[in-house]
């Protein structure tokens, strides 16, 4: 991976680790075990659906129904009392939710933002139906599942670290991986060299969904409990973490390590706000401000278009 | 004639294949067979459907009309991986190299080593180093496209083409960016594939390289095909008849006897980009001037930046308008100030950068006229101004008509149309007939010349020397982004032209 195609920079980099050692410092409660953990399973939902967004966002896409996806994967979860059966109705809904987005961005046509915003919109009505209120009871052996942990390690870092590696894996060390860069890129000469762009996209858009699904799933079990609204704050989270990790919006530049420092920021000032008391309204203003200005900063310098 | 190459088998054969977009035919009805062990050139004017003739072949386009076999057997190429799998490589003549992939990568692209779809970065980068030392192309495998120059990139993507594993090849006009000993090293390439017993496709118009290394020409002309004659038999005069087939001299509005007027626009010491050199130009009313050049000389720049689209970094140019006035260009106000005084651009990509294609002609030729009005003001839009303008331009489509139907031809004449009706004096043209067919670009020519007769100036870019030279009064041409030569455009020559546009002082050809 050659560094002008990760879009890492010292920005994207030195951001977490900036505030991380600032609430380090000025924060005694921020160093506490129990903050950390919290900080852990706060960051692995918006981390899971970041590395999905990513995916969408390399081939120059973006997906709006990430929030709403994860809402319905909770609903599904908290109708089903067989924890099997309720994962597998949630990743399956993931997956047909990407195949729509995925078709009708690369064959229809339609622009991204307007496709992700119908599914978004249909998808959240649906979820409002099968769970209007807040409740339900997530099957226990999920809820272990999230919040347990294994020989000492907190399982929400083992879901975060499997996730990490199976989208690194998968962005730089396979065909559909180069594939993602190419086409975000420049997809007609991708599609000039051999590639097949439109499964390339379809199965972006894909991936994105279900790791919004898997990220709803986790949130939920967490929590034990199904809640209608539970993403709702995530499509716009998700693309600040994604553009605040360097991950190029017009596509074809970002990577796996940028996802997760920009998702350690977007974490850490959340739990930074929550150290200190401050206005959780606040932290809405930073995030935007945030957002912008990671995607003003953004030029294609990295790529010689 | 019962030579060698009878003897070969047909590889490809392409029969009475037709193409057509939208109301432009394309191809039509052509018929071609392409033989193993030969490089097949297949030559004829811009437009003559040459590259649309190989994308069949390259898996781009499907034919509407007409068969494709390969190897003896009907076979159908929807896209290009099919196409490659089909056993058929193609070096497009856009450039496909991607920016943020390394030479490697991009070398290796669509057909990566590796199993279960990973990727095995290691023979991947073994199998371009020895693609890269084959071909002789001195490029490091882990260095990012994106700071390729462009002579680079383009031997980057013949190298790919060779990589790949086929017995069809197919290169359009490789060699336009290439340096002389660039060329040397690409037919040597060419002469071993057809040695290996593979079929070279071969597009091409420099008629030395095709009687240097080729075996069979394919001529087309405005769709059709003109005929396939064995090099042997050819001699480049009788070429060039075929591939023109016509007076070119018909094509050209005669000369104006008298000499050019008092100055229109004067361009002094203009630096068009950051580091180029200064450039001064004088143009007269009534002057058509031709800016001729290898490609990417700074024609596009100089152009630009005269009609405020560029951002010059000094120099002055003055305008003198029809009383007389003359006011210095005023370059911050951008294409606005430009049309404001007079000066405007007929861009190169006119369906991006010139027209809005969903509107009619009528829109289209109003964005004009109407520039200066204030935005509350009503925009009185008069349909006998519409319907002169149509009749002067034999633009045979109704004025409602949307501007993305029409052919390219018309879609120039609606640009034209634009500016008329506007009453710009001074019009900046890029590449004035490119993907025109015959008989507009006639009456495109006619339409300039009528153009400078009533006191205009027009200043045109074109890739095309035998336009430059039928059509213009002078001809500038740039190298290096400085104007090396301004010759007149009676008398000159393709060759000469040419000459002035290669040579270099430092004795190396660019």
């Amino acid at each position: 991976m050659t560094p002008a195609r990760t879009g890492l920079t010292r920005y994207t980099v030195g951001l977490p680790l900036l505030i991380a050692l600032l609430l380090a410092l000025s924060a005694a409660d921020f160093r506490q075990p129990q903050n950390l953990l919290n900080f852990g399973g706060q960051v692995a939902a918006l981390l899971i659906a970041s590395l999905g967004q990513m995916c969408v966002t390399l081939v120059a896409g973006i997906d709006l129904s990430v929030g709403a996806v994860m809402s319905l994967a909770s609903g599904l979860l908290v109708l089903q009392s067989d924890p099997v059966l309720a994962v597998a109705m949630a990743l399956a809904m993931g997956a047909a939710v990407g195949v729509v987005n995925g078709l009708g961005v690369a064959v229809a046509g339609v622009h991204p933002l307007v496709m992700t915003l119908s599914t978004a919109t249909f998808l959240q009505g649906l979820c409002h139906m099968v769970l209007p209120m807040p409740g339900g009871q997530v099957p226990p052996p999920l809820v272990a599942a999230a919040n347990g942990d294994a020989a000492g390690v907190p399982l929400s870092f083992v879901w975060c670290a499997a996730a990490v590696v199976a989208l690194g894996a998968l962005t730089t060390r396979t065909r559909f991986g180069l594939h993602l860069f190419a086409v975000g890129s420049q997809p007609r000469s991708a599609y000039l060299n051999g590639v097949r762009v439109r499964a390339v996209t379809v199965t972006a858009y894909v991936l994105c969904s279900v790791m919004a699904s898997v990220a709803g799933i986790f949130l939920a079990a967490r929590v034990a409990t199904g809640d209608p609204n539970l993403g709702t704050s995530f499509p716009l989270e998700t693309v600040a973490a994604v553009a605040l990790g360097g991950v190029q919006l017009t596509g074809g530049v970002g990577s796996v390590a940028g996802v997760v420092a920009g998702t350690l920021s977007l974490g850490l000032l959340t739990n930074g706000l929550n150290v200190f008391g401050i206005s959780p309204f606040l932290r809405g203003v930073l995030t935007g401000a945030l957002l912008l200005a990671a995607v003003s900063v953004q030029r294609r310098r990295h790529v010689g278009l | 004639m019962a030579e060698v190459p009878m003897a070969t088998p047909e590889r490809v054969v392409l029969h009475n294949v037709s193409k057509s977009f939208g109301p432009t035919a394309a191809l039509r009805g052509v018929t071609l067979t392409g033989r193993a062990g030969s490089i097949h050139a297949l030559t004829g004017e811009n437009g003559a459907g040459k590259s649309t003739l190989m994308k069949l072949l390259a898996g781009v386009h499907e034919p509407d009309d007409g068969e494709i076999h390969l190897r003896g057997k009907a076979v159908r190429l929807s896209t290009p991986a099919q196409a490659r799998q089909a056993g058929v490589s193609t070096v497009f003549q856009e450039l496909t190299v991607l920016p943020n992939l390394t030479v490697a990568e991009n070398l290796n692209l669509g057909r990566e080593p590796g199993r279960l779809g990973t990727l095995d970065r290691a023979a991947a980068r073994r199998r371009a180093g020895e693609v890269l030392a084959r071909t002789g192309v001195a490029l490091d495998p882990d260095r990012l496209c994106g700071d390729l120059t462009v002579g680079e990139q383009q031997l980057l993507e013949i190298a790919k083409g060779l990589a790949a594993e086929a017995d069809v090849f197919i290169f359009d006009e490789p060699t336009a960016p290439l340096n002389r000993a660039e060329v040397d090293q690409l037919e040597q390439l060419l002469v071993r594939l057809k040695t290996e017993g593979k079929l070279v496709f071969y597009i091409s118009h420099r008629l030395e390289e095709i009687f240097r290394f080729c075996d069979t020409v394919t001529v087309l002309k405005d769709g059709r095909l003109v005929g396939t004659e064995r090099i042997g038999a050819l001699t480049p005069d009788r070429l060039v008849t075929l591939m023109v087939g016509r007076e070119l001299q018909a094509l050209f509005p005669e000369r104006p006897g008298a000499a050019p007027g008092e100055v229109r626009l004067e361009v002094r010491e203009l630096v068009a980009t950051t580091g180029s050199p200064p450039v001064s130009i004088t143009l007269r009313r009534g002057e058509i001037v031709g800016i001729a050049g290898l490609e990417g000389q700074g024609q596009r720049e100089l152009v630009r930046a005269l009609a405020g689209a560029g951002q010059p970094a000094g120099g002055t140019v003055r305008v003198t308008g029809d009383d007389g006035v003359v006011s210095p260009m005023d370059t911050r106000h951008g294409t606005v100030g430009a049309v404001r005084q007079g000066v405007a651009l007929i861009p190169e990509d006119r369906k991006a950068e010139g027209l809005c294609l969903d509107l009619p002609i009528q829109d289209n030729i109003w964005l004009g006229p109407l520039r200066g009005l204030a935005l509350w003001r009503r925009a009185r839009r008069d349909p006998v101004v519409i319907r002169q303008l149509g009749e002067r331009m034999k633009l045979r489509s109704r004025p409602v008509d949307a501007v993305g139907s029409l052919s390219g031809g018309n879609q120039q004449k609606v640009m034209f149309g634009r500016w008329l009706a506007a009453g710009v004096r001074v019009l900046l043209v890029e590449q004035p007939t490119r993907g025109v067919d015959v008989g507009a670009k006639a009456e495109i020519y006619t339409l300039l010349r009528q153009f400078t007769e009533d006191g205009g100036v027009v200043l045109a870019v074109s890739g095309d020397l035998p336009e430059l030279i039928g059509l213009c009064d002078r001809i500038l041409v740039l190298r290096g982004g400085a104007i090396v030569a301004d010759v007149p455009g009676a008398g000159a020559t393709e060759e000469g032209l040419l000459a002035l546009a290669l040579r270099d002082p430092s004795g190396v050809s660019a």
